[in-house]
Order: structure tokens, then C-alpha cells, then sequence
């Protein structure tokens, strides 16, 4: 209903406006969402329908409330809302309290119903009707079918049942050994794994092997550090290390990893940030000016809530989100637990005026003390993010570990934990589960996969699944950049000699000693000599020196090492050893040693280039030094001579390398370690076409299709030629017919043999006798083969 | 104003991950989610990105100042340019000496000189350019494509076999800020399909679409032939012929239909007439304005040809810019006067854009702009000439550069904007940031500058939140 007044001022306004009309558009998202949730969606929105009239989309507003309709798009004059917004009728005035509208915000919502009330995308003025419980949920197990009683085989039962849809098959056991690899510790199968697996009758043989394979805690660490790296945003290059702005989390990483760290106390040290894992928080800093959204504080705010609980801070990094319920005030509080001082809200990089307080955005689980110091704060977030009623923080991890080892999280995309699940109570009762079990991430992994759900063959997809995805079974993953690398390196036998990643992957001999509480001091003053035989081009000599003591020691120190290796035995017994002279060893020894007479034995070798073994033995609590020296023997034949002096320790081609050597574990052989995995190097080229990301963003998952670019680099690239060639070559040297090659690559790389069919197409390719170059092309056609970069 | 055709009303809540943007961002390209937008119309079809990395100095190139010759004990301060002006074949307009070639083209193409950089504080050249390229500035909290990425994205390839997104000349491994420049030479969260193929050595370009080294092409052809026979026949085709294995399939089919091509012949330099050849061939750059030349013949979308950047190298001069800069105009001269008379002979300038361009312009006394607290990075601070290494622009200046267009719809012999004459040698007409420059070379391109694709829930525009506006003086 129009007054007259109100049809004059309506016209008037609008014949004002015709200039402006022409020649701007608004700007729904920025100039008219703002108004309306400042001024109507506390009635109108989020499931409040004051008079009938619900604003949260577009089409609610144009239907109108209890009285007709309110909005007529292009059409200002009959639009009674506007009316209601610049009424001073009690009765009439919206909103009912406060203020109301200032004359530029009504002008603007004249301007925008006069352009037609455009309205970006899905906007919803509210939030929809889901919210994602905060606090873990104990679900209720539905009954088991017949030896189908894991907990999670009795949830996704019930789900298949009631969306209709079969149980799938149950995995061979050559597809289950394959997958069951991969997913564990990123590698294949070798043909003798593959054999002993099918030929054990065992009737437990996949628990057994799921055991081992989770045991095996260095190839573990190797494969899972690629999914943590691109979580945690942590990588070896990149973007922010050249101006200091940067810094690795690796070896702390690496450690918590083949160490079986629980989750929580992970995610404690990196909020609450000791040292090691403070990489992580302090974000990445480049040099010069940053926009107020992006200052490493806003960084952590939008890090810390994306990894541990799946939100995106990004949005309201800049204003309040338009999609979820998350504000610029909750981002910026957020930001402020971190930052060195109270914040000014900067909304679409104009300040506000208003300063940030460190808060916390669950305060149902506790509060942040704003006036505590940075460490305490950081030390409270810690706490709170890791709860025991914060189910958000079990929910997203266990959803991610879902979606790597099932082809699709629960929830999807997996930094969507706003989002509906496909199964809340699967969701729910993981998370539970994962706390109860000590938030053990090796133990989760072994409850998957322990599953029939796992173990069942995958599921058909003609298309990427969309938003009415209904679970019917495991779906298949392409291979990550580094499992096809390190499938292929296994293959071939090229695994790279140099490792980038400093981490600790020392095998640990079992039948060492326990290393006692205190460390070993830095090296002191050495005054020993690097000894050799008389001739320094001999490869391998054995030297020897005796000793006597007074007494068993309680502590004695070695300290040495070898160009190019060696290997020390102490009174017969097996001490340590060596292949690397850059890498000293410095260990604990007193166990070896007893009272009275004493041999110490070395075999040392060397490869090429200079020659030389320097040691430095410290005993007892006298600390009575023994050194390489001229006193030392050296074997000729039967007979004993002495060394021959080379160069004084600090002299020669290797400086003082003994200085800063640090101790290694009694027992232990630095430097050694499983072949090097892909995850250890550095990106290059042919990686990062087939995936492997840039890291300057927190990466949650890695692109599912082969790209063309990609397959012009696998066609013709060099990297990738030269793996093959050495392969061939390795191949070739076994001195096989070509048919047992083939069969043995085949059940290397796709855990099976070869059909009739695909033996004659091969045959076609390599002859009886294959050369070189035919093996090297029967490598690609297997590396490039669907069945082998896809893990189903 | 316009209103959209329709309104497009399709559910939101498309779940987009950064990595899978790639295989779900929406189709047809949206202003925001639903609303189509409206692209102008395309004035050309491909477009080449000469790249003159490491912050060209405008006044000793493009936009002569007073200049003053080497002296002795010479005021820094009256240095404003170190090259004398010579006339172009377009009236009026003067550039600086070593660019005569260059001159004589001038009357295909549009010279802006307003072109102008945020102050982003401390001057970091990868910044920069990092914003020059992808149209946003570092940190970001999404992967950001590159220009060229954008133009494979929006508007596909131009020749279905050739790769749409071709970068020449810029080593990605080995040079300082390697890190920074991989990180904008990308697709960004579009995915690999639309990033670049990398050829930093033109000459060695035809090692890319060949088989590997040592691989005769009977014996390349014959191994895809077996190998697609291989997993026709895979016992399990049925159950695995999904997405995933079709995707592959099909990639593999495009990169060796490549590698088969006709088109490949333009990856390979040694197929140019040597007279031509000679032409172009001042170096690597020169070589790599040929390869353009070829790759564009042949239908690539977007190529990048750079002088390349290394840190204090080339154009990037912090001592001795005059000396320098005399160098780098002798490589670039010919070849790109070469490259616009060789498409407008062959009639294919009118159709593809060509844009001269660096990261900033630079100044004898001034580093950043005015005001900007950036540190001072000259390794010739003198106030008095004493050698010749002093002689020279030694400091980045960001408040106005020279951007060439060539092509594409732009005016011939045209000038657009202007700086000032004196110290500090701001743009003062018709200024053009780089949201504003984007728009312009989008609008040209036939993109509109608030297209947008959405990525973690957000819409991504191609210039900076939408708000580019295209600098439609330059156009016919």
C-alpha cells in the first residue's frame, strides 16, 4: 500500500538516480549482502521468517511474506519493502528497532531492486540448514551380518542396504596385496612379496600383512610424509626460504611419523610451536608489503583451521564469508593468539578501526586468556584444538585418512567439514574410535583397512562423482607423483643417490645396546691421525690396536670415521660402520669394552681418490685417549706393520670433520638407510607434471586426471628415458628369456601375469632374445599402462 | 547498462578443492557461479608476451627524457636518460637511440606510457612480476594462474593440437628466485592442463614434441601402436574403463598426436630459411621471437618470450645500466622489428596481440616511487659520475612504464598516456595499473576482465576482484 507521500518520494528518488542508472552497476556482493545482514537477517534469515517474509535467497525474498510480495526486480516504485525501509511509521519502519537504514544504504537497495535485484550466485543471506556438530557423538552400531562384525562393515552394510545398493565383491588377493602396499608404504609388491603372500595358507595372512607392512616403520614414513608435507604446507624449495621468510619442518616431521606420534600431541607442537614444528605456524613472509589478509598472521588463522579442522578462514580473511557463518572478527581473533599485538580488522583493505582480542572460535570448549603472553596463548589453543570434546579436530583427520585410503572422503572435498557427510554416524563413530584408540594414526590406518568395506574391489565410475555421490565401495586413486616415481625406481633399480630431507632413517639393529640417558659431549681437542696402509691407493686394509684398562668402563666414546668406509669391530663383537667420510660416527662403546686386554679391529676400504681412517676412542672416567696413530697396525699378509701416518687430523682434503659430529645410536650405521623415496628429493620437472604441488598453499588433495602436458613429458621426456634406459639394462643383465622378464615385470608392477592376449601383443614388441631397447620400450607400455597408475 | 540475458539458477554448493578445480570448475565462464557472463568480442585470436624481465628502464627505451652523455663529475641528479631520442615512422613520436628497428615498426602498434606498479614496499623483482603475470600480489591463499593459463582456460586452444600455453627463453631450474618465478609460471588452480610448456632454449624446442633422444619415429609410432593394443586387450577393460583410464587415454592420444604432427615442424628452428633466420638470430631471445613467430603460424594461444631473468642480469642493471641497456637493446632490436613485420606480411598481425613488456621502469635517483620507504638497492651510489658503471638507471622506479602493444585491434601509431618530463618521471596521464592493463589485454583477447571461476567456494577473476577496465583508448 503506497501513501501518496510516499509515491512522490519514491518517483523523486528514482528520477534522481536515472544518471546513476546509467553508468554503474551494483555490486551485490559487497554494497547490498552487507546491508541486508546488518539490517534484516536477524529476522529474515537462517530460518526466521519474521511475517512470513524469509530473505535467505533470492527467490524467498521475491516470495514474499504474509502480505504478498515485498520485492518486484526492476521495478523500485512497487516494491514495498523499500517503502517499509524509509517509513517513519512506527507500525510500518523496518527493521522495527534501531536506527535503520542510512540514506546511502537506502539509496543503494533503490539502485539495486531498479537493476533488476541482481543477486550473485548462491549467496544465502543465512546459513543453511546443516551445522556440523562440535562435540564427538557416540553412535549406536548396527547389527553385524554374518562374519561381517567390524564396526565399520556394520555401518556401510546398513548404509548399502538402505540406499539399495550391493555389497561389493571382496578384493583378490593380488589386487588386496597391491593396493595394501601402496596405501600403507607407497610402494609395489616385489614378485617374491607377491609370491610368499598368495602361496601363504594362512588364514589370517592379510591381518599378518597388514602388521607388517604397518611395522615397517621407516618405508611408512617415507610414503605418508608426502600427505603430510602437503598438509602441512612443508616442502624442501619454494617460495619464501630466499629472504628467511620460511622454515622446514621436515625432520621433526619425519620423526613424529616413523615414531608413531599420536595426532594430538602432532598438533600440540605445532600450535604451541617448540622449535622443530615452529615452520609450520609461522607461515610464509614474503619481503615488502602484504595485504592485511595475507600477513602471516591472517596465514595462521587460515592454516590452523583448514589443517586440524577443515573450515576455510579465507573468506573472512578479507569481510564476513558469504558462505558460511564464519566473520572477520572470528578470523582476525583467531589470527590474534598468534600475533605479537592486537590486530586492526582490515575488511576488503579498508581498516576499520576496530582492534582484534585473541579468541578462540569454539568457546564452548574453553577460552583464550587475551592477556596472556604469546607462548601461553599459543599453549591454550593447543588445548583446546586437541580437547577431548573437540570432535571437529578427530572428524577431520579421520576423514582425510578416509579419503586417502578409500578414494573419497566421507566428507567432500575434505576441507569442507561444514558440509553434510555422506554418513554421519561412520564420520562420528571414526572420530570416536581414533580418540579411544590414543589418536594413533597406524592404528586408524590398520582399522580401515582391516575392514571388508577395504577389502573389496573397487567401484566402476564413468563419471567424477558429483553432490549425489552414494557410496558403494572403494574408489579407485591414481597413483601420487611420488609412488609412480618410487614404483618405477623399484622397477628399474634407479633410486636417487641423494637425499634432500634431513630426517633420521637409520636402521635400528635390534641387538644393540640401550643408549644411556646423557648424551655424548661435542667433540673436544683430536690429536689424532688419519692412518692408512703404506700404499694409499690399496682398497682395503685392516687395521688393528691393542689396549689394556684398568677396569670396565662406564663410559667410552668413539669418535671417527673413514674415506670411503669402514667397519670396527671391538673384542670380536660387531661396533658400528660406515660408507659415507662426510658423516662421522660418534657413539657410545663401554659396553664392548672390559678389563684387561682389548683388540680393536677396523676393515676399511676405500673407492677411489684419497684414502685415510681417523679415530678417536675416549675410556673410563680417566678419559684416557686412544687415537689413530703410528701405533696403530696395519696387516700385511699375516704379519702386522705399523700404519702409516697420512695427514694430522685437520689436515688433508677433509678438514675437521670430525668436529661436528653428533651422536648416533649405539648400534646404528649412519648414513644407511632404505633406498631413497621420492618423497625425500627435491621436485623437478617430470614430478610436478604428474602432480606433485607447489606448496605455497595448504594442498589437500592431488589432481586425479593425467593432463596432456603431462603425457608429452611421459612420451618423450628425458628424466623419465633415462630411468627406463637403466632399467633395460638391469634387466638385460639377468640374462633371462624375454617371456620370464616380462612375466616378472608384470607381477612387479601390476601384482599379476600376463594374459595370452597381452604375451602375443608383447611378444610383438620384444623378441625371444630382447635387446636393450625393446625392454626399455616394454617398460613404458607398462608405466604408462592405466592398470599400473591407477591403484584400485 | 546491460542486464544478463538469464539467470542461470544452479545449486551453489559446488564443492571445489583447489587440486580438482582442474576437473570441476564450472563450465562456460561465469561472472559469478551463474551469471554468464559477456565476453567482448575477440580482436585477436593469439597473443605473444615479449618479456623483457628484470625492470626495463622506460627513459632509455621507450619514453626519452632530457638526456645527458657520460661526463666525468656530471650531477647524478640531472641524469634522467643515458641514450639521445631518435625519430620513428610515426610523427611525433621519438624513442631512444639502438632501437631503430624498432622504430620503423612503430606504425603497427599503440605505445603506452602510463603504465604504472603498486608500491609493494621492498622491491623483490619476482614480486613483481609475480603480479605482473597472474594480476595478484603474494601471498596468496590459492594458487593463481598465469595470464597465459587464463587465456588457455577461457578460450581453449587455438589449434586443438598444439600446446595453448608456450613459454620460451626462462630457465626454471638453476637461477636465483627460481622458486618464486616457478611458482606464477603455472596453471594455478586450474590445473596442469592449462599451464606452460617450458622451452627455455628455442633452439632445442623440437626436443619436446619429438620421440626421446636416440628414438628413431618408427620405432616412437610403433611403440604407442602396441601400446594402445595392449590396453585395448587388458582382461579387465570393462571393469576399468571409467574416467579415470579414459582420461588418461585420451591425453596420451593428444601429446603423441603432437608428437606425430605437422605442427611440430614449428618447434623446429633449423626448418627456417637461413636468411630469415639470420634475421632473428641475435641470441636466445631473438631465436625464441622466431620460435614465436612459428608457434603463432601454427595456432599456439598464448606465447611468452623473455630475455630472461636473472637477478642482476640483463635488464635488471643496479650498475653500469648504460653499458647494459646498450647490450640488451642490440639483442632485442632486430628480432622483435623482424617478428612484427614477418606477421604483418603474412597478414596475421591483425589477429594476434603482441605486448612489449616488464615488471617496472627504473630511474637514476629514486627507488620505488615517491614516498615508498623500499630499500636502496643501487650498487652505483654516487651523487657525481666517476666511471662508467655509474653511468646508468640503477634504481626500480614503479610510478610509470613503458608497455608496446602491437596488433590485436590496438591504433597504429598511436600514444597513449604520458609521464612526466622532470624528476620523479610519474605517469601523470591517463594512468593504466596492472588490473587495468589485464583488462586491456583480456578485452582484446575477447575475455571479459570480471571473468571469474570458482575455487574453494570463491569466485577467482581474471584482473584482480574484477575490477580491471580495459584502456579502450588504445583500440580501433
Amino acid at each position: 500500500m503506497y501513501t501518496q507521500a510516499t509515491t512522490i518520494k519514491a518517483i523523486s528518488l528514482f528520477l534522481f538516480l536515472i544518471p546513476n542508472f546509467l553508468c554503474s552497476k551494483v555490486d551485490f556482493a559487497h554494497e547490498i549482502m552487507p546491508i541486508l545482514k546488518k539490517h534484516c537477517a536477524e529476522c529474515h534469515a537462517s530460518g526466521k521468517k519474521k511475517g512470513g517474509l524469509d530473505m535467505n535467497t533470492r527467490s524467498a525474498f521475491l516470495a514474499g511474506g504474509e502480505n504478498g510480495k515485498v520485492a518486484v526486480p526492476g521495478k523500485p516504485t512497487e516494491s514495498y519493502f523499500l517503502e517499509a525501509i524509509q517509513s517513519e511509521d512506527s507500525n510500518e519502519k523496518m527493521p522495527p528497532k534501531g536506527d535503520g537504514l542510512s540514506a546511502g544504504e537506502i539509496k543503494k537497495l533503490i539502485e539495486w531492486v531498479t537493476e533488476g535485484m541482481p543477486w550473485d550466485g548462491g549467496i544465502r543471506l543465512g546459513l543453511s540448514g546443516w551445522e556440523p556438530p562440535l562435540k564427538p557423538r557416540i553412535v549406536k552400531l548396527p547389527k553385524a551380518k554374518k562374519n561381517r562384525g567390524h564396526p565399520i562393515d556394520r555401518l556401510l552394510d546398513d548404509y548399502l542396504a538402505k540406499n539399495k545398493k550391493p555389497i561389493p565383491e571382496s578384493l583378490e588377493d593380488h589386487a588386496f596385496v597391491r593396493r595394501a602396499y601402496m596405501d600403507v608404504v607407497g610402494l609395489l609388491p616385489s614378485p617374491e612379496q607377491l609370491n610368499a603372500f598368495l602361496t601363504d595358507k594362512s588364514s589370517i595372512k592379510r591381518k599378518k600383512l597388514i602388521e607388517a607392512l604397518l611395522a615397517d616403520d621407516v618405508a611408512y614414513a617415507d610414503h605418508w610424509l608426502t600427505f603430510w608435507n602437503d598438509l602441512l604446507r612443508n616442502d624442501y624449495t619454494g617460495t619464501g626460504f630466499i629472504t628467511g621468510g620460511r622454515k622446514q619442518i621436515t625432520t621433526w616431521l619425519y620423526a613424529a611419523l616413523r615414531g608413531n606420534k599420536p595426532y594430538d600431541e602432532m598438533t600440540r607442537e605445532l600450535i604451541d610451536a617448540g622449535n622443530d614444528a615452529s615452520g609450520f605456524i609461522n607461515g610464509i613472509k614474503w619481503r615488502g608489503n602484504v595485504s592485511a589478509g595475507q600477513t602471516v598472521h591472517m596465514q595462521f588463522s587460515q592454516n590452523v583451521s583448514q589443517v586440524f579442522l577443515g573450515l576455510n578462514m579465507k573468506c573472512a580473511s578479507c569481510h564476513d564469508s558469504f558462505i558460511d557463518r564464519w566473520t572477520l572478527e572470528e578470523a582476525y581473533n583467531l589470527a590474534s593468539i598468534y600475533a605479537d599485538k592486537p590486530l586492526e580488522l582490515t575488511r576488503c583493505d579498508k581498516p576499520t578501526g576496530k582492534m582484534s582480542t585473541a579468541k578462540w572460535i569454539f568457546p564452548e570448549l574453553g577460552e583464550i586468556d587475551p592477556k596472556a603472553s604469546k607462548t601461553e596463548r599459543l599453549k591454550q589453543l593447543a588445548v583446546l584444538m586437541t580437547h577431548p570434546e573437540n570432535g571437529r579436530f578427530t572428524r577431520t583427520i579421520v576423514n582425510r585418512i578416509w579419503a586417502r585410503l578409500m578414494g573419497r572422503g566421507i566428507v567432500h572435498p575434505v576441507d569442507a567439514m561444514d558440509t553434510m557427510p555422506w554418513n554421519e554416524d561412520l564420520l562420528d563413530y571414526l572420530a570416536v574410535r581414533f580418540a579411544e584408540d590414543g589418536y594413533d594414526l597406524r592404528k586408524f590406518i590398520g582399522f580401515v583397512i582391516s575392514s571388508h568395506a577395504y577389502q573389496s574391489k573397487s567401484v566402476f565410475l564413468s563419471e567424477e562423482p558429483g553432490e549425489n555421490y552414494v557410496y558403494s565401495g572403494p574408489v579407485p586413486k591414481r597413483m601420487t607423483a611420488e609412488q609412480f616415481m618410487d614404483s618405477i625406481w623399484q622397477v628399474t633399480g634407479t633410486n636417487p643417490a641423494k637425499i634432500e630431507a634431513k630426517v633420521d632413517r637409520m636402521h635400528r639393529d635390534k641387538s644393540s645396546v640401550k643408549p644411556q640417558s646423557d648424551l655424548l659431549p661435542k667433540p673436544g681437542k683430536i690429536t689424532a691421525k688419519w692412518i692408512w696402509g703404506p700404499n694409499p691407493k690399496t682398497k682395503k686394509i685392516k687395521l688393528r690396536k691393542k689396549i689394556t684398562l684398568a677396569v670396565k668402563p662406564d663410559l667410552a666414546s668413539f669418535l671417527g670415521t673413514c674415506d670411503n668406509g669402514f667397519s670396527l669391530w671391538i673384542n670380536g663383537k660387531k661396533v658400528t660402520s660406515s660408507k659415507d667420510w662426510t658423516k662421522p660416527v660418534y657413539q657410545k662403546t663401554a659396553y664392548f669394552f672390559k678389563k684387561g686386554e682389548n683388540l680393536i679391529e677396523v676393515d676399511a676400504e676405500m673407492y677411489g681418490g684419497s684414502s685415510g681412517f681417523v679415530a678417536q676412542f675416549i675410556i673410563g672416567k680417566d678419559k684416557m685417549l686412544v687415537e689413530t696413530d703410528k701405533s696403530w697396525e696395519v696387516a700385511k699378509g699375516k704379519e702386522w706393520n705399523p700404519a702409516t701416518e697420512v695427514h694430522p687430523y685437520g689436515k688433508g682434503p677433509w678438514k675437521r670433520v670430525l668436529d661436528q659430529a653428533r651422536e648416533s645410536e649405539a648400534g646404528t650405521t649412519p648414513g644407511a638407510g632404505p633406498p631413497i623415496r621420492a618423497a625425500l628429493v627435491k621436485n623437478d620437472f617430470l614430478m610436478r607434471s604428474l602432480g606433485r604441488p607447489h606448496r605455497d598453499q595448504v594442498v589437500t588433495s592431488r589432481p586425479a586426471e593425467l593432463t596432456t602436458l603431462q603425457a608429452i613429458d611421459l612420451a618423450n621426456g628425458q628424466i623419465l628415458a633415462d630411468y627406463l634406459y637403466k632399467g633395460a639394462r638391469a634387466l638385460e643383465a639377468e640374462n633371462k628369456p624375454t617371456e620370464e622378464r616380462i612375466d616378472w615385470l608384470f607381477r612387479h608392477a601390476l601384482a599379476r601375469l600376463p594374459s595370452p592376449t597381452e604375451k602375443t601383443i608383447l611378444a610383438e614388441v620384444a623378441s625371444e632374445s630382447a635387446g636393450n631397447q625393446e625392454m626399455e620400450d616394454l617398460l613404458w607400455m607398462v608405466f604408462m599402462h592405466p592398470e599400473f597408475q591407477i591403484i584400485r | 547498462m546491460n542486464l544478463p540475458e538469464s539467470i542461470i539458477r544452479r545449486d551453489f554448493i559446488k564443492q571445489l578443492g583447489v587440486a580438482s578445480a582442474a576437473a570441476l570448475a564450472t563450465e562456460g565462464t561465469s561472472a559469478w557461479a551463474n551469471e554468464p557472463v559477456k565476453h567482448p568480442e575477440a580482436k585477436a585470436d593469439s597473443c605473444i608476451l615479449i618479456w623483457l624481465a628484470g625492470g626495463m628502464a622506460a627513459p632509455d627505451t621507450f619514453d626519452p627524457k632530457r638526456y645527458h652523455p657520460f661526463e666525468v663529475g656530471l650531477d647524478m641528479n640531472k641524469i634522467l636518460s643515458t641514450f639521445p631520442a631518435i625519430d620513428t615512422n610515426v610523427d611525433g613520436l621519438k624513442i631512444t637511440k639502438g632501437l631503430e628497428n624498432v622504430a620503423q615498426v612503430m606504425d603497427r602498434g599503440t605505445l603506452i606510457r602510463s603504465a604504472f606498479q603498486p608500491d609493494l614496499g621492498s622491491i623483490l623483482h619476482s614480486r613483481h612480476q609475480y603480479h605482473w603475470h597472474t594480476g595478484y600480489v603474494p601471498p596468496l591463499t590459492v594458487a593463481a594462474p598465469h595470464v597465459g593459463a587464463w587465456m588457455a582456460k577461457v578460450l581453449g586452444p587455438n589449434n586443438e593440437i598444439v600446446p595453448p600455453f608456450i613459454n620460451i627463453g626462462q630457465r626454471l631450474e638453476g637461477v636465483g628466485e627460481k622458486e618464486e618465478l616457478k611458482a606464477f609460471t603455472t596453471g594455478g588452480f586450474f590445473g596442469t592442463e592449462y599451464g606452460p610448456m617450458n622451452l627455455p632454449y628455442p633452439e632445442q624446442a623440437v626436443q619436446s614434441v619429438q620421440p626421446p633422444k636416440g628414438m628413431e619415429p618408427g620405432r616412437f609410432s610403433n611403440r604407442y601402436h602396441h601400446f594402445k593394443k595392449l590396453i585395448d586387450q587388458n582382461p579387465n577393460r570393462e571393469k576399468m574403463s571409467d574416467f579415470q583410464r579414459e582420461s588418461m587415454v585420451r591425453s596420451m592420444e593428444s601429446a603423441h598426436r603432437l608428437l606425430q604432427s605437422k605442427e611440430k615442424k614449428a618447434f623446429d628452428l633449423t626448418l627456417e630459411p637461413k636468411e630469415s633466420y639470420e634475421a632473428y638470430d641475435t641470441g636466445r631471445f631473438g631465436r625464441g621471437c622466431l620460435l614465436a613467430r612459428r608457434l603463432v603460424e601454427e595456432g599456439a594461444r598464448f606465447i611468452e618470450v623473455t630475455t630472461e631473468y636473472v637477478p642482476f642480469l640483463h635488464w635488471d642493471t643496479h650498475k653500469s645500466g648504460h653499458t647494459t641497456v646498450a647490450r640488451m637493446k642490440k639483442e632485442i632490436d632486430r628480432p622483435i622489428a623482424q617478428l612484427i613485420r614477418d606477421l604483418d606480411k603474412t597478414g596475421k598481425l591483425d589477429r594476434t596481440l603482441v605486448i612489449i613488456a616488464s615488471e617496472f621502469s627504473r630511474d637514476a635517483m629514486i627507488e620505488g616511487k615517491p614516498g615508498s620507504n623500499a630499500r636502496d638497492q643501487s650498487q652505483a651510489r654516487v651523487n657525481k659520475l666517476k666511471e662508467i658503471s655509474h653511468y646508468g638507471l640503477h634504481r626500480h622506479f614503479t610510478g610509470g612504464t613503458s608497455v608496446a602493444m602491437f596488433g590485436g585491434g590496438v591504433k597504429k601509431g598511436f600514444v597513449y598516456g604520458k609521464t612526466a618530463d622532470e624528476r620523479p618521471l610519474m605517469a601523470i596521464e591517463n594512468p593504466v595499473s596492472i588490473e587495468d592493463l589485464h583488462a586491456t589485454i583480456f578485452t582484446a583477447m575477447g575475455i571479459s576482465p570480471q571473468t571469474a571461476y570458482d575455487v574453494e567456494k570463491r569466485p577467482f577473476f581474471a584482473t584482480k576482484d574484477g575490477i580491471g577496465k580495459p584502456a579502450t583508448g588504445i583500440f580501433a
